[in-house]
């Protein structure tokens, strides 16, 4: 929401009902109400908070009153607008009422995470996240379940995850694979004629999602004519028959087999989708509409055989179907995406909720007119020429990213870094004035997440970073899409990447029980050494159990690790020596233990 | 902004200008202050359209004492939309600056099929039964009979449209074929009859070429277009060919077979009329006698397709003696289809002149060239007076009636080839009976008469020198223009090899060999990694197509493809191409990629844009010479070498590498825009070949480029991206001025030095 505002000239400002009116220029963003008087000399310029707002009051469109609003600010001032339409004012208020409700959200979301109360809700929600994370659940698992962590510990450093945000995110959907299903090949065991399919949830989904004849006849025919084994069966019997491409063969076993001629015979449901679509297309790709336009090809006119097109065999013959068409009807519906959000195993929910969604679409399509003004919005953009004029601006979606590493490691290849600010830079005043204010909440609502860093450290570790990056490439060679650890024996791999996450888990918890002033974080920090000092062994073994050519490199990677763990040790220790020395002298300033 | 040209005042509606829009905007001036004809070659992505109309408008403006009106024909309908919405733009700029004196009436004319509203009309399937059911409702006959009848249906919105008569019209604006339909639909008018209407009245009609250049359908639509017109040809570069085609005609088995049905069914209605109305045909036979071909009054929904000679070939004498009888009439066409049935039966390729198959027709069927001649003009009344409403169904007749008077009419540059089989598929016997025109200027001669200018433009008019003799007419202006390139924005390669070095072609002895196929599949694998959004493939044909990618399929080349974009295919369904062009933006659109395969000469490539990240990369795999044994060619290079001197060669390149620059040419619209542009072939190579490509493009070929294997082209391309991905200076560097502002065009207009960059 952040720098959205809506501003209206010609407007008129009256401080009380009689009052004639001052005219001027509007505008409202998430902070501030702005009113400018046209003449300058005017007095009546005015800035309210918008959070002062109290309530809000409009005239109704009905009524033979000028389109007012009325808003009544905190302090019990009242002040009205006079706009010249009432379309204009609607939405200035539409945005008043919208910075109502976010007004509302932080106030509610701080009384329920002060409180420590645990809701059902939170418990759910650190569940699903669990559920979501299996990295996070190992770790729960590592440390809560042994002990090493009390519950509230473990989730006290991820208030992030817990906090509004991700409660509203929903949940990303996953897209389709590329991947062709017809491409899926059967296996054999080498001996016999027997094939078999291996057919997973996912592929039975495209294929009910691109042959909607396959769907409804599984709808039809299982459980009550067939079992499902025997529908499949049925099925790739009938695409074999395509694969061979004698025509003469499938059209004689159609006829013999009802159930199987279903497979063979051309889509119908698909036939009436495609009718559906094409009255929607763009116009300016609608080359149908050609067609309807073309008297000089009217029936045996123009030219046919002089070679500028080639023929291709008829296509006619209905139980004969291209690639081509295959091709296109898949990439259709990758395109589309997984409508449904239904997770189940069971083949008969999954073909009767694709049925419901394409019903509903279509229903969609002829109700709705906004596609079609989508459609000529969408043609008058593409119609200017983009730098003869201003730039448009786009409405732009936010990045879901799930899991960041994911992301920045396909991004290894890229060596050139971009500074994050650079996106920014064009930001008004406002937006920036936004943006610091939000973030400053941020950090009150969570912490800081990370903490500042010396420059000299971090000059430090980026140097060595650079270091070990590169004499890593000197090992591996300039491919610069393999990273180390993808040469790693897998299981290799995970536990080192494991060791990382816990040993950060357990320093971030180590680190934030200092200075240590209770006797519970006394014994908090007993615990995390202990764990510490076993993972430390347990890199030891790790280091001695790897093959001799990786080794090397392993130790490099467990390295910086070791050391920050050592450095965690070296800590405590210092502090558990002075504390005995303090102890034992007895002083107590003022604010230490 | 808004700049004068000369004494004109022009209203352009964006802030800035290209040096190349202003430089085609002088020469289009000059060429409607000369009142001639020009030809223009500009390159894509150079906004054309909006030079064009800006000018043309802005002068119509200039001179309100002689108002001009402009004739927009576009090759397709959805080329149509597109210059309907920057017309929109155009002109809501013009009314902002003018007021209401700026106000035009702009309309797009096509088929009932594109623009009727009612809906048990449009359930037909086609074009053609579209039209029929139209005119069941519409014909004057029916509506007089219903008046007795009242359950005939009839269509409310035509009839609506007639009541309101002479007031029934559309207020000043510009209508796209959406807006026309949507009003229609307000006022409850027929969108179609209303549009053929306001023809008259429109200050801009944009309709596509054939309503212009094929006289069958430009007898009925544009015969009343004053002399005071522009007419514009946009994408020009294939107008020989439209052309030739509008006076094209050929019989098949099933058109003997569908014409013989048709005449059982008149001879029947004939004779049911003779028992019940006979005084009906005596009408018509004493019409006939008196030399009215046809009666003059025919209201809108009675008229049908127009006759297919052009207007100034058509005899204006009475209709000969031995047709005028409804029954005669029948006979002869019964003679006239089992001589093209005897015909037909050959076993061999014939080839023969008009004149020989006119005097063979009359010794062996006694058939005249004179009563040929009026076959079309005696079917027409024959169909009125027999009333009859279904014209989809007698399409056959029709089609014979039409190869009648054509072969009637014209001696010269047509020719008979009648052929058992395609030479392609020779087990299949298809046997065809062609007329086909050779001589492009025929056709666009009445138009080239007719108007004040024409003008003829497109971004691949080379070498532009060819187009006046293949149409024979003199231009007063003709140039072919430059791209003045803020940075070089297109990459034309010419990949002569593959990775492993060996050479790559679609000649015809190397295009089935597998190394090829694998080479032509390896790069595209490698390109679809490296290229973000949208590639574009052309084939030479669809048989090659078709068979590459089943060949790509088996070998998981593919597989390889689809894992990194998903791939869409031009089938000759047109719904199915539409759509996958349809999801094909879809999919460049939201992120995920796209692969483009369709064919060079296809739909596709006469008209969709690639533009922006529709199109990063087009792949033209193979030079899509024409089928070079095809019979009507080779008659056709013939007729070429003897009228116009044209070499076959010279032709058979000329056209290959037109279509080729065609669908490259595709995938650029402006200079913010950028794309690479691979010519897969070993043999554009070729000086001979290469140089047939338009200068906008050899000149940004570099030598470099010119023999690349795939591991280079790759690398070049990766360059190419990461330059093009840079932020860089829109209005040109180093003195060169690409983008004009206004101040800039006051400066030159002061100074008056054309010093602009090329």
């Amino acid at each position: 929401m952040a720098g959205e505002q809506v501003e209206n000239r010609g407007v008129k400002y009256k401080s009380s009902i009689k009052d004639p009116g001052t005219p001027g220029f509007l505008r409202i963003n998430e902070v501030m109400l702005l009113f400018v008087p046209n003449d300058p000399k005017s007095d009546s310029k005015l800035k309210v908070q918008t959070k002062n707002i109290k309530s809000h009051k409009n005239t109704k469109e009905a009524s033979n009153k000028p389109p007012w609003l009325h808003l009544t600010t905190y302090q019990g001032r009242n002040h009205i607008f006079e706009f010249e339409n009432y379309p204009d004012m609607h939405t200035c208020r539409d945005f008043v009422a919208a910075l109502d409700k976010n007004d509302e959200e932080p106030k509610k979301a701080a009384v329920s995470t002060s409180t420590e109360q645990l809701s059902i809700k939170e418990l759910e929600l650190r569940f699903k996240l669990l559920k979501e994370n299996s990295e996070l659940q190992r770790l729960h698992k590592q440390f809560v379940e042994s002990k090493v962590l009390t519950e509230d510990e473990f989730w006290a450093t991820r208030k992030k995850l817990l906090g509004k945000d991700s409660i509203r995110k929903s949940k990303q959907q996953l897209g389709l694979k590329s991947m062709m299903v017809s491409g899926i090949k059967p296996s054999t065991d080498g001996r016999t004629n027997r094939v078999t399919f291996n057919l997973t949830p996912e592929i039975i989904f495209q294929i009910f999602a691109e042959k909607p004849a396959v769907r409804q006849a599984f709808i039809n025919y299982v459980p009550s004519k067939m079992t499902e084994k025997d529908f499949w069966t049925k099925y790739f019997r009938a695409e074999y028959l395509y694969s061979t491409k004698n025509t003469a063969v499938a059209a004689a076993e159609a006829a013999e087999d009802e159930e199987l001629a279903v497979f063979l015979k051309p889509d119908e449901i698909l036939a009436r989708e495609t009718r559906q679509k094409i009255r929607r297309v763009d116009p300016t790709l609608d080359m149908e509409a050609d067609e309807g336009d073309d008297y000089s090809h009217l029936m045996d006119h123009g030219i046919q055989r002089d070679g500028t097109m080639d023929v291709v065999e008829p296509q006619n013959d209905q139980f004969k179907r291209s690639l081509l068409q295959d091709l296109n009807r898949h990439a259709a519906v990758v395109l589309e995406g997984r409508s449904i959000d239904v997770d189940s195993e069971d083949t008969r929910i999954v073909a009767e909720a694709l049925t419901r969604v394409k019903q509903v679409s279509k229903a969609d399509g002829e109700t709705t007119k906004d596609a079609n003004q989508e459609r000529l919005e969408r043609m008058s953009r593409v119609a200017g020429m983009e730098d003869l004029q201003a730039p448009q601006n786009f409405p732009l979606a936010p990045l879901s990213i799930k899991d960041p590493r994911d992301y920045f490691e396909s991004q290894q290849g890229n060596i050139v870094n971009v500074p994050r600010g650079a996106k920014g830079l064009k930001r008004n005043v406002h937006e920036a004035y936004g943006l610091l204010k939000e973030s400053i909440v941020e950090i009150r609502a969570t912490g800081l997440s990370d903490p500042l860093i010396k420059p000299e450290v971090s000059f430090e570790v980026f140097s060595s970073l650079t270091r070990t990056i590169s004499t890593a490439k000197n090992i591996i060679g300039k491919n610069p899409r393999e990273s180390f650890l993808d040469r790693l024996p897998k299981s290799t791999k995970d536990e080192v990447l494991h060791h990382w996450t816990s040993i950060q888990e357990l320093l971030r918890h180590f680190w934030s029980s200092y200075p240590i002033t209770t006797p519970y974080l006394h014994t908090k920090v007993g615990k995390l050494k202990d764990a510490m000092s076993n993972t430390y062994s347990k890199l030891d073994a790790m280091k001695e159990s790897v093959q001799s050519d990786l080794r090397h490199q392993v130790s490099l990677l467990v390295r910086p690790m070791q050391q920050a763990l050592d450095a965690a040790f070296q800590h405590y220790e210092a502090d558990l020596q002075r504390r005995t020395a303090k102890s034992s002298g007895g002083e107590r300033p003022n604010g230490y233990v | 902004m808004i700049f004068k040209i000369e004494d004109v005042t022009v209203y352009f509606p964006y802030d800035n200008i290209y040096p190349e829009q202003y430089e085609y905007m002088v020469e289009l001036k000059r060429t409607l202050d000369a009142k001639g004809h020009c030809l223009l070659e500009m390159p894509t992505g150079t906004g054309k359209t909006i030079a064009l109309l800006s000018l043309i408008t802005s002068y119509r403006l200039s001179r309100p004492d002689s108002p001009i009106k402009l004739v927009y024909c576009t090759r397709t309908v959805h080329e149509m939309e597109k210059t309907l919405a920057e017309l929109k733009v155009l002109h809501d700029y013009q009314v902002l600056h003018l007021g209401t004196q700026a106000k035009i009436l702009a309309i797009g004319l096509s088929s009932r099929k594109n623009l009727c509203v009612n809906t048990k009309v449009l359930a037909a399937e086609n074009r053609d039964s579209v039209d029929a059911a139209c005119r069941k409702r519409t014909a004057s006959w029916v509506r007089a009979l219903s008046t007795e009848k009242p359950n005939i249906e009839l269509c409310d919105y035509f009839e609506n449209y007639e009541k309101a008569a002479e007031n029934a019209l559309l207020p000043p604006g510009v209508y796209t074929l959406e807006d026309l339909r949507a009003f229609g639909n307000n006022r409850g008018w027929c969108p179609y009859f209303l549009a053929r209407h306001m023809v008259q009245f429109a200050n801009v009609i944009v309709y596509s070429y054939q309503y212009l250049l094929d006289p069958k359908v430009a007898g009925i639509i544009s015969k009343e277009l004053q002399k005071e017109s522009v007419v514009v040809f946009d994408e020009a570069h294939n107008i020989d060919n439209v052309c030739i085609e509008a006076l094209s005609v050929s019989v098949r088995r099933v058109t003997l077979e569908g014409a013989n049905r048709n005449l059982n069914k008149m001879k029947h209605e004939i004779d049911r009329f003779k028992a019940t109305d006979a005084g009906r045909l005596r009408a018509e036979y004493n019409r006939l006698v008196e030399g009215l071909a046809l009666r003059g009054d025919l209201s809108g929904g009675d008229q049908w397709l127009a006759n297919p000679a052009l207007p100034h070939d058509i005899l204006k004498e009475a209709v000969p003696g031995n047709i005028r009888r409804a029954e005669h009439f029948v006979h002869v066409l019964r003679r006239l289809l089992q001589y093209l049935g005897v015909r037909l039966d050959t076993e061999n390729v014939e080839k023969e002149s008009p004149v020989s198959f006119v005097s063979s027709l009359n010794s062996q069927a006694g058939i005249e060239q004179k009563t040929l001649k009026f076959c079309y003009d005696r079917l027409q009344s024959l169909m009125l007076t027999l009333e009859i409403t279904d014209t989809d169904e007698f399409l056959p007749i029709q089609t014979v009636c039409d190869f009648a008077t054509l072969v009637g009419t014209y001696a010269r540059g047509f020719s008979i080839i009648i052929e058992p089989y395609d030479e392609r598929m020779p087990h299949i016997p298809d046997p065809i009976l062609q007329l086909s025109c050779h001589d492009a200027s025929l056709a666009i001669k009445p138009v080239f008469d007719r108007f004040q200018s024409v003008v003829i433009t497109s971004g691949t008019l080379s070498p532009i020198d060819l187009y006046p003799r293949l149409l024979s007419f003199t231009p007063v202006v003709s140039r072919s223009f430059k791209m003045s390139m803020t940075r070089d924005c297109i990459c034309p390669m010419v990949l002569t090899r593959g990775s492993d070095q060996l050479p790559v072609s679609t000649k015809f002895d190397m295009r089935s060999d597998p190394g090829v196929v694998r080479n032509y599949g390896k790069l595209l694998v490698e390109m679809v990694s490296i290229v973000p959004d949208g590639v574009v493939c052309f084939f030479v044909s669809y048989s090659y197509m078709d068979g590459i990618i089943a060949t790509w399929n088996e070998t998981g080349i593919l597989k390889e493809i689809v894992q990194q974009k998903l791939v869409f295919i031009e089938t000759q369904d047109v719904v199915e191409t539409t759509l996958a062009l349809d999801n094909y933006r879809r999919a460049c659109d939201c992120g995920r990629g796209a692969v483009f395969f369709s064919v060079a000469r296809g739909k596709v490539a006469e008209g969709i844009d690639f533009d922006r990240h529709y199109g990063r990369v087009v792949v033209m795999y193979g030079v899509p010479f024409q089928y070079t044994l095809s019979k009507i060619l080779l008659a056709r290079l013939e007729y070429l070498r003897d009228t116009f001197q044209i070499k076959e060669g010279d032709f058979l390149t000329f056209d290959a590498l037109r279509q080729a620059a065609q669908c490259v040419g595709r995938v650029i619209r402006s200079k913010a825009d950028y794309g690479m542009m691979i010519f897969a072939d070993k043999r554009y190579s070729r000086h001979d070949k290469r140089s047939k490509l338009p200068g906008w493009i050899l000149s940004h070929l570099r030598d470099a480029h010119l023999n690349l294997s795939t591991d280079m082209a790759i690398h070049n391309a990766r360059e190419f991206l990461r330059k093009m991905a840079q932020p860089y200076d829109k209005t040109g560097t180093m003195g060169r001025k690409t983008l004009l502002t206004q101040e800039d065009l006051e400066k030159m207009a002061e100074t008056g030095v054309q010093d602009m960059a090329y």
